[in-house]
Parts: structure tokens; sequence; C-alpha cells
């Protein structure tokens, strides 16, 4: 057993390396993707193998759902010939360099590493002495959320940028795309978003006390809505300027702004959450930032602005 | 005990390495896409095969994500890559390469 379990990380090892290469240097586009989706299935794995839940779940979440669904669709508004054209891939010196330097770098780090295992680095004993008074049982939580709470406030920033800059290049290019004739489709996601739903509010709620949280939570419940819309759901989401999306979409920012200004007025210093109140607080941004991250991962999917009125394609 | 585990997702990780071949040879995307569907199930195995081995818990959340996700996967495929193309040029680009 002892010698199946580095044989186990030195197959994942080597799979990961073989599917990496497939997917930058692939003779087709689509090999190149599908080999990516496998990537990131099994880069979740080599998390676990790392004894990394929280990153192997946020890879899971956002690398199997959203990713997988934003390359296939982008691929398949290609134009046929241009796709199989792309096959020819020219390779310059400089992508030869670009390839060998990090592994040159690499070789050179494993071939350094010492022996015995180096003294973990980082602040991890530090977050476990003051973990008590995040309010949070999970480390990873209380990082995110209270010691490193700014990085998150400009992590959602950079997604709502993100979706910001997308709608303004012009419409949805799905508001006017093809219903799908199958029956199949709506059946089947009529029966699987209540199990998106229960599964986003389930990862939430085991933010507080063991991985999970906002992200996971809010790229499953994104995930739910890019189902739905391919099933040939009208999207709640419009282009309108009256409705609520506008306000949600901007939710999970504006909550941790609002908390992390108004604690000032109390005396304490900005995003500084009073200690009796610091885990209904996380709770509250959590929930902010879960709802703003699955409709602007949603919005992301759109590619562009959703029209005022969807088209309705016969059911909803 | 759990020796057999480790044995059992070895086995899984050999059988997605072979299952590359589909990936590599196709010929079409549809056979493509159904390795790689192969590969989530054989994932959500390994991961809960590898819960039970280290007691972790949350591993058994990763896999219900993946479980569900792959759904949105394939339902992206067929409505979306699929259908938009005859399954004439799709063979035609996926198996000449």
């Amino acid at each position: 057993m002892d010698a199946l379990v580095p044989l186990f990380d030195a197959l994942l090892g080597a799979l990961l390396l073989w599917l990496a290469w497939q997917s930058i240097f692939a003779a087709d586009l689509f090999r190149a993707v599908v080999s990516f989706m496998i990537f990131g299935l099994l880069m979740a794995l080599a998390w676990v193998r790392l004894e990394a839940p929280d990153i192997a779940l946020a890879e899971a979440a956002i690398g199997a759902g959203v990713t997988g669904a934003l390359l296939l669709s982008a691929l398949g508004r290609l134009p046929r010939e241009r796709y199989a054209e792309a096959a020819q891939h020219i390779l310059s010196h400089s992508y030869w360099l670009l390839f060998w330097a990090p592994v040159v770098l690499l070789a050179w780090f494993l071939w350094s590493l010492e022996a015995a295992p180096p003294s973990p680095p980082g602040l991890g004993e530090m977050v476990a002495i003051h973990q008590p008074a995040a309010g949070v049982d999970n480390p990873v939580t209380a990082v995110l959320l209270a010691f490193r709470a700014l990085d998150t406030l400009l992590e959602i920033g950079v997604l709502l940028l993100g979706s910001l800059a997308i709608w303004s290049l012009g419409p949805s290019p799905w508001s006017t795309g093809p219903a799908m004739p199958s029956p199949a489709l709506p059946a089947m996601a009529r029966a699987l978003f209540p199990a998106f739903v229960l599964v986003s509010v389930y990862l939430l709620w085991r933010g507080s006390h063991a991985p999970g949280g906002a992200f996971p939570a809010g790229a499953v419940m994104g995930a739910g809505g890019v189902l739905m819309l391919l099933a040939g759901a009208r999207p709640w989401l419009t282009g309108g300027e009256q409705g609520p999306w506008r306000w949600l979409l901007t939710l999970g920012l504006g909550t941790m702004l609002v908390v992390a200004s108004v604690t000032q007025f109390a005396g304490y210093v900005f995003f500084q959450y009073p200690s009796d109140w610091s885990g209904r607080l996380i709770t509250l941004l959590e929930l902010a930032a879960g709802l703003s991250i699955a409709l602007l991962l949603f919005a992301l999917y759109l590619g562009g602005q959703p029209p005022v009125r969807w088209r309705d394609r016969g059911w909803q | 005990m759990f020796e057999i585990y480790v044995i059992a997702s070895l086995l899984l990780m050999v059988n997605i390495l072979v299952g590359l071949a589909r990936v590599l040879k196709g010929p079409t995307a549809a056979d493509r896409m159904l390795a790689a569907e192969m590969f989530a199930t054989s994932a959500v195995v390994i991961l809960l095969l590898l819960a039970t081995v280290s007691g972790e818990e949350s591993l058994v959340d990763v896999a219900l994500v993946f479980a569900l996700l792959s759904a949105v996967t394939v339902v992206t495929f067929v409505s979306r890559f699929w259908i938009a193309g005859d399954s004439g040029k799709d063979r035609r680009a996926g198996g000449d390469s």
C-alpha cells in the first residue's frame, strides 16, 4: 500500500502534464477544450492530494461548471472552416522559450529541494491563534472574509468590472439563438435545477465551519442558471434599466463596502468587525457575495448585454 | 481494509489513462465528450474513495459538485456545439488530425 500512493500521485502528475500539453498544442480546438476540461478535473484531484480541499472545491465549481460551458459555447460559435484551419499551429521560437523556461525552473527547484520537508511557511499559525476572534470555525473563511476581507472585496470588484466590460461589447449572442428542439433538455433542467439550488445553499452554509463558502456556492448557482438558459428557459436577468438585477449584481460589493465603512463610525478601523457581531456579519457578507457571484458568473456567460425582453421560447 | 480503496482508485486512474486514447483518436467530437464525461464519473468515484481513506468529509462535497456540474458541460455540448454542425463535418474536423 505504501508503494501504491506514490504510484497514484505519479500517474496523476504525468496525466496533468500530458493534458496541459494537449490543451495547448492539440491539433484541433475541440480536442484542446476537452483536454482542458479533463485537466481541470484532475487538477481538483491534485489539490485533494495536496490536502487543500477548499481549493479543490473552488476548482471543481469554477473549472467544471462555468469554464467548460463558456469554452464549448465559444467554440460552437466559431465558423467550422476557421475551426478546422486553426488546426495548424505555427510555433515560433518564443513559444518554445515560454514552454521550456518554466520546465527548467521547475527541474532546478525540484533538484534543490531538501530531503526533509521544510517547515510550513506562511501565516497558518497566526490564523490559528486569531481565529476565535473572527467568529467562524473554518480558517479559510476567516481569512477570506475577516483577516483579508479587502482582497475578497477587490476580487468581487474584478468580477463586476469583467461583466460590465463584457456587457459593453454588445448584445448577448444567446438572446436570438436557436431553441433546442429536444424535449429532454427542459425536463432534465427542471429536475436538476432544485439540486443546484440545494447544493449552493448547502455550500454557503458549510462555509462557516468547513470548506465551502460564497465562491463555490455562487459558481454552482451560476452553473444552474446556465443550465436553465441552455434548456430554453427565459432568464429573469434582463437588460432593462428597471428591475432589481442591477442592485443584485452589485449587492456583494456594496454590502462589503457598507459593512467596511459603517464600522468606522463606531470607532473601528476600515474592515474591522465588532467582535460580538463578527460571525453574523461574515454570514451576511457570504450571503450577499454568493448571490452576486452567481448572477455575475451567469452574466459573464451571456457574453454581452441581455435583451430588455427575452424572447419566449415556449416555457419559462 | 483501506488498501482495497487505494488499489481501486489507482485502477480508476489507469482507466483514465486508457480512456485518453478515445480523446486522442476520436473520431467524432461526441466520442471525445463522452470520454471526458467518463473521466468526470471516475473522478467522482476517486474522490469518494479518497474521502473514505482519509476521513476528510469535505471531499464528498467536491464529489457532489463534480457530479452536478458535469451535467452542465454535457448539456452545453449538446445544445451549443454538437447541434450547431452536421455530424459529417464533425467527423472530418475531428478525425483526420
